[in-house]
This record gives structure tokens, C-alpha cells and sequence, in this order.
């Protein structure tokens, strides 16, 4: 048997999997978004780009959008921060680090879906219950009944989750920090922040950028929080991309629609990964 | 040598306050779970008075418990073994072909699914599926096998680029064919993000909601765990004690596995993908 073969009989299973369950889907994709198929009806009609355009003027898209990258903005600032912060704090030998680095690592895994739904019900009962005995106003309404507030309710329940990857990357990362550097630093009379900026930040860059890679593609496609906590509500105050294309995909019977939606949203991200890409290669030159 | 930036007790302060942010959700879930219904309405954070087990007796009995912890036991082993398996094999092919240029172009091809999120593809996954009669515990692992695919290769392709390629020519001249040099070589050196694979993966495809939901719901006899917990929903309505008694044994199992497993699970995580 000719080696080449033999190499190309291991890629194949990948390559048939990848052909059948990711490209044919997106060739379908692309066409049901130009049809008006409501997703179980016998007949549909091809309307060309009909659904793109009238994307462009839903103002229910547009306001989905706009929250999506609200929330990712303060999503990945947030889970990013507070990530760094205890991965510094957790750096170093000190007693019960590896027990403490447990509980702060235990809630990455549990499922989006269960933990949502513990703080719809944490949000619903409990924090009403506390901020009535205490007598603070803000604490005793359920904080996702209102549209202006009920974002950050699932922000929080969000970052409560999603600190902990990001902080098992940096401390991954810290490990790379040369300790003669910031002994050196500190011989030379470098104060803790300047060593922090100076000395450590600049190693920190490469799983930063992961973690900014990570962190964004989950908020841009937040969906189990949605489902679990608001169910895009009140109102549609609530609604994210991911969440409006499920929603009008397979329960709205606008299938078709909806298609177009998530090729949208495909181009954002796109657009938004490019971008990252571009930063990272660049500040990757600027170190090397 | 330490780092100091904080006096050791402010350290130890700030560790605590974020521990008990993550620490009282949990807690009231337990409580509230072993109380009854009588008992709560009285006091959320009081520990209950007696260990009160109605309400997993319940979950258990009536709700078709073991069903599901079955279902999604079954498909996070199979997905994840076989993830294991043709991941790889992927990246063995690609990694010790990488000089030639369809196989880099077919890698690429790969890669760039990494931009197409999943809810692009979902919509016609529903309606391919369909077609192709796999609405059920079979497609869903097939799908989680395929969309584990591009990070997985990136993966094993990072780390097998430290495994000189000198090491193939030796086995070679010792007559070693392809799959034995893969079988009884380069897998038992890949096992550090072998391990890395297995854990994001296992991770993943367990908890995961948004691809079951398309698959599986119409069937609740596939449902998984996840799915068995996002349609309680449904049924406990204003049975908090019934709830939280859900939520907490939806998430025992994973909780006595990470008692035992933690710090493989912490390190695993990292330890083959920065190495």
C-alpha cells in the first residue's frame, strides 16, 4: 500500500464527518435562506434575497443585535477582569490554595441550563426575600421582571459561571512569567504595579487573547441563560441573536427567515473574529 | 518566590468574599432541596430541621431520574471515545503531511468552521437530520463528534508539531507500517492533550443544551440531563423545594465526579494545550 493512502485513510473519517454534518448543512442552509419556508410545509417558494432585506429593516433584529453586543461588551470586561484578578491572588504557594482554586473553578462544570435556572429561581424568591427583611428597595423586586434591569441579572449569573476557565488560563499563563524578571524588578525597586504592567502583563498577552476569543464568541452566542432566565422577556427585552433565530426557526414556523438571521450573524462574527485575528498576529510581531 | 502585591490576610479576605459568592447558591440549593415546602416558605437559609428526602424521591421516582442520567451517560461516552479516536487520526495525518499543500488546505477547510457559530448550521441540522432519520441519540453524537472536530484537530496539530518526525523515519526502518507507528507510538505520546480533549470534551457534550434541544426534545424518552431539567421547568412551577431538589441532583452526578477528579480536571484542562 502507498503511504500517501495510508495517511489519507486516517483523515477520511473526519473528512466524511465534516462533509455530511457541516458543509451539506451550510449549502442548506444558504438556500433556505432565500426561500419563504416556513419549516414543515409541503411547498415554499425561492424569494432570492427577499429575507435579507427585510432583515435589514426588522426592528426586532436590530434591537436583538444591539443587545448581543451590549451584553458581550460587559460580559467578557467583567468574566476577563474579575478572571485576572483572582488569578493573581491565587498565584504563589499560600495554604489551602489548591482547595480554594476548587471552589472557584466548581461552577465551569455545571451546565449553563441548570445553573440559569437555579438563579431564575435565586433572583424570584430568594434575593426578594433578603432585600425585604433588610428593607432595601432595590433588592426586593425580581430583578428580571424589568426590562432595563433584567440584562444584568443574566450578566451576572453569566460571569458567576464563566470566571473560572478564563482563570485557570491565566494562571496557566503566569506560570510562563520568568521569576528572575520580577526578582529582578523588584531588586530595582519596581513597585507591585509596575511589575505587574511591566513585567508580567506583556506575558499575559497570548492567553489574553484566547481568553478574549473565548469570551466573545460565548456572549455573541448566548442562548441557555436567555432560555433559563427571561426566555427573552419581559417583552423582547431580553432576546439575543442566538435566542431570536431558535425562536422564530423552530417555533414562529419562519424558517426560512431565520436562516437568513443566523447568515447574519455568521457575518458578524466573522467580521469580529477577523478583527481579532488582525490584533493578534500584529501584537504577536510586536513582541517577537 | 511570592508575589506580594497584597498583605497575605487581604489575600486571603478578598478569596473568601468571591468563595462565598460561588458557595451561597450552592448552599441554598442543598437546603432548600432537603426541606418541605412548609419549611422554606418560613426561611430560605435556615438549614432544614430534618433531612427531608420527598422531594428526590420525587425526581427519582416520578420523573424518570434514571432515564436520563442513563441517556446522557451513554452519549457522552460514546461521543467522547470516538472524539478520541478520529481527532488523532486527523491531526496524525495532517501534522505528518503538512508539507505537502491539499493537506494543508484541507486542514484550513477545517479550521475555518471555527467561525461558522453553531446556530448557523442548527436550523438545517434540524431538517438534514430529519431527512436522514437521525433525530435521535445517534445524530446527536455524530454532530457532537463533528463540531468538536475543528477545535480538537487545531489541538493535536499544535502538539504533535513537538514530535519530531525523526521519531516516524526510526519506526519506519524498523519496519513499522503506519498504523502501528501510530497505534503503538505517536498515541501513547500524545496522551498530555489526549487528556486535555477528553475532559473539554466530556465537559462539553454533557452539559450541553442548545444541540440536544434541536435534536431530541420531541422525544422524551432521549432526553438528557439537561433536557430533563429545562422541561421540569414546566412541572414544579412554584414548588421551589420540587426545583431545587431537580437542580441539585441533576448536577450530583458531576459534582461527585469533580470531589474526586478535581485537580486532574483543573490541570488537564491547560496542561496539554500549553505545553
Amino acid at each position: 500500500m502507498r503511504p500517501g493512502l495510508g495517511y489519507f485513510l486516517f483523515f477520511t473519517p473526519a473528512l466524511v464527518l465534516f462533509l455530511i454534518f457541516f458543509v451539506i448543512p451550510l449549502g442548506m442552509g444558504v438556500y433556505y435562506s432565500m426561500t419563504n419556508w416556513n419549516g414543515y410545509s409541503l411547498t415554499y417558494q425561492f424569494v432570492g434575497l427577499d429575507n435579507y432585506v427585510k432583515i435589514l429593516q426588522d426592528s426586532r433584529f436590530m434591537k436583538a443585535t444591539g443587545f448581543t453586543l451590549y451584553y458581550t461588551v460587559l460580559v467578557v470586561v467583567l468574566r476577563l477582569a474579575i478572571a485576572l484578578v483572582l488569578a493573581l491572588l491565587l498565584n504563589g504557594n499560600f495554604a489551602f490554595r489548591s482547595l480554594i482554586r476548587s471552589v472557584y473553578f466548581f461552577p465551569a462544570v455545571l451546565s449553563m441550563i441548570t445553573v440559569g435556572l437555579i438563579f431564575n429561581e435565586i433572583y424570584y424568591a430568594v434575593v426578594p426575600s433578603i432585600g425585604k427583611a433588610l428593607g432595601i428597595e432595590a433588592l426586593s423586586k425580581n430583578i428580571l421582571g424589568n426590562a432595563q434591569t433584567a440584562i444584568y441579572g443574566i450578566v451576572f449569573t453569566n460571569v458567576w459561571q464563566g470566571v473560572a476557565v478564563p482563570m485557570v488560563i491565566f494562571l496557566a499563563g503566569l506560570t510562563s512569567v520568568p521569576k528572575d524578571l520580577l526578582e529582578a524588578a523588584t531588586i530595582d525597586g519596581a513597585s507591585p504595579m509596575q511589575r505587574f504592567f511591566s513585567v508580567t502583563l506583556p506575558f499575559l498577552i497570548p492567553v489574553l487573547m484566547v481568553n478574549a476569543v473565548l469570551a466573545i464568541k460565548g456572549g455573541l452566542t448566548v442562548f441557555d441563560y436567555i432560555v433559563a432566565l427571561t426566555d427573552g422577556g419581559p417583552g423582547r427585552a431580553t432576546e439575543s441573536m442566538g435566542y431570536l433565530i431558535y425562536r422564530q426557526g423552530m417555533q414562529e414556523n419562519k424558517f426560512g427567515y431565520a436562516t437568513a438571521e443566523s447568515i447574519y450573524v455568521f457575518g458578524l462574527i466573522l467580521i469580529i473574529s477577523l478583527i481579532q485575528i488582525r490584533l493578534l498576529s500584529r501584537k504577536e510581531a510586536g513582541q517577537l | 518566590m511570592s508575589y506580594r502585591p497584597l498583605p497575605l490576610i487581604l489575600r486571603y479576605a478578598v478569596l473568601v468574599v468571591g468563595m462565598l459568592f460561588i458557595l451561597v447558591p450552592m448552599y441554598v440549593t442543598i437546603t432548600v432541596a432537603l426541606k418541605t415546602p412548609a419549611e422554606s416558605a418560613q426561611h430560605f437559609f435556615s438549614l432544614p430541621s430534618r433531612l427531608y428526602l420527598g422531594n428526590f424521591e420525587e425526581v427519582i421516582r416520578e420523573k424518570r431520574f434514571f432515564t436520563y442520567l442513563t441517556n446522557s451517560v451513554y452519549i457522552t461516552c460514546v461521543s467522547v471515545l470516538l472524539m478520541l479516536i478520529v481527532i488523532p487520526m486527523a491531526a496524525f495525518a495532517i501534522s505528518r503531511n503538512y508539507h505537502k499543500r491539499h493537506y494543508r488546505l484541507l486542514y484550513a477547510l477545517i479550521l475555518s468552521s471555527i467561525f461558522v457559530p453553531f446556530q448557523t448550521i442548527m436550523l438545517p441540522i434540524f431538517r438534514h437530520l430529519f431527512n436522514l432519520h437521525l433525530l435521535n441519540q445517534h445524530g446527536l453524537i455524530l454532530m457532537h463528534l463533528m463540531l468538536a472536530l475543528s477545535e480538537g484537530v487545531f489541538l493535536c496539530v499544535g502538539f504533535l508539531k513537538n514530535i519530531p518526525l525523526e521519531l516516524d523515519e526510526a519506526a519506519k526502518i524498523d519496519g513499522c507500517g503506519i498504523g502501528q507507528l501510530f497505534v503503538r507510538i505517536i498515541y501513547p505520546l500524545m496522551r498530555p492533550i489526549i487528556v486535555t480533549l477528553l475532559i473539554l470534551n466530556a465537559l462539553w457534550v454533557w452539559n450541553d443544551f442548545l444541540l440536544p434541544l434541536v435534536v431530541l426534545n420531541r422525544h422524551p424518552d432521549y432526553w438528557t440531563l439537561p433536557l430533563f431539567i429545562y422541561n421540569f421547568k414546566s412541572e414544579y412551577s412554584f414548588d421551589y423545594n420540587l426545583a431545587f431538589a431537580g437542580f441539585f441532583i441533576t448536577m450530583l452526578p458531576i459534582i461527585l465526579l469533580y470531589g474526586f477528579l478535581q485537580r486532574h480536571i483543573i490541570a488537564g484542562l491547560t496542561e496539554g494545550a500549553f505545553k
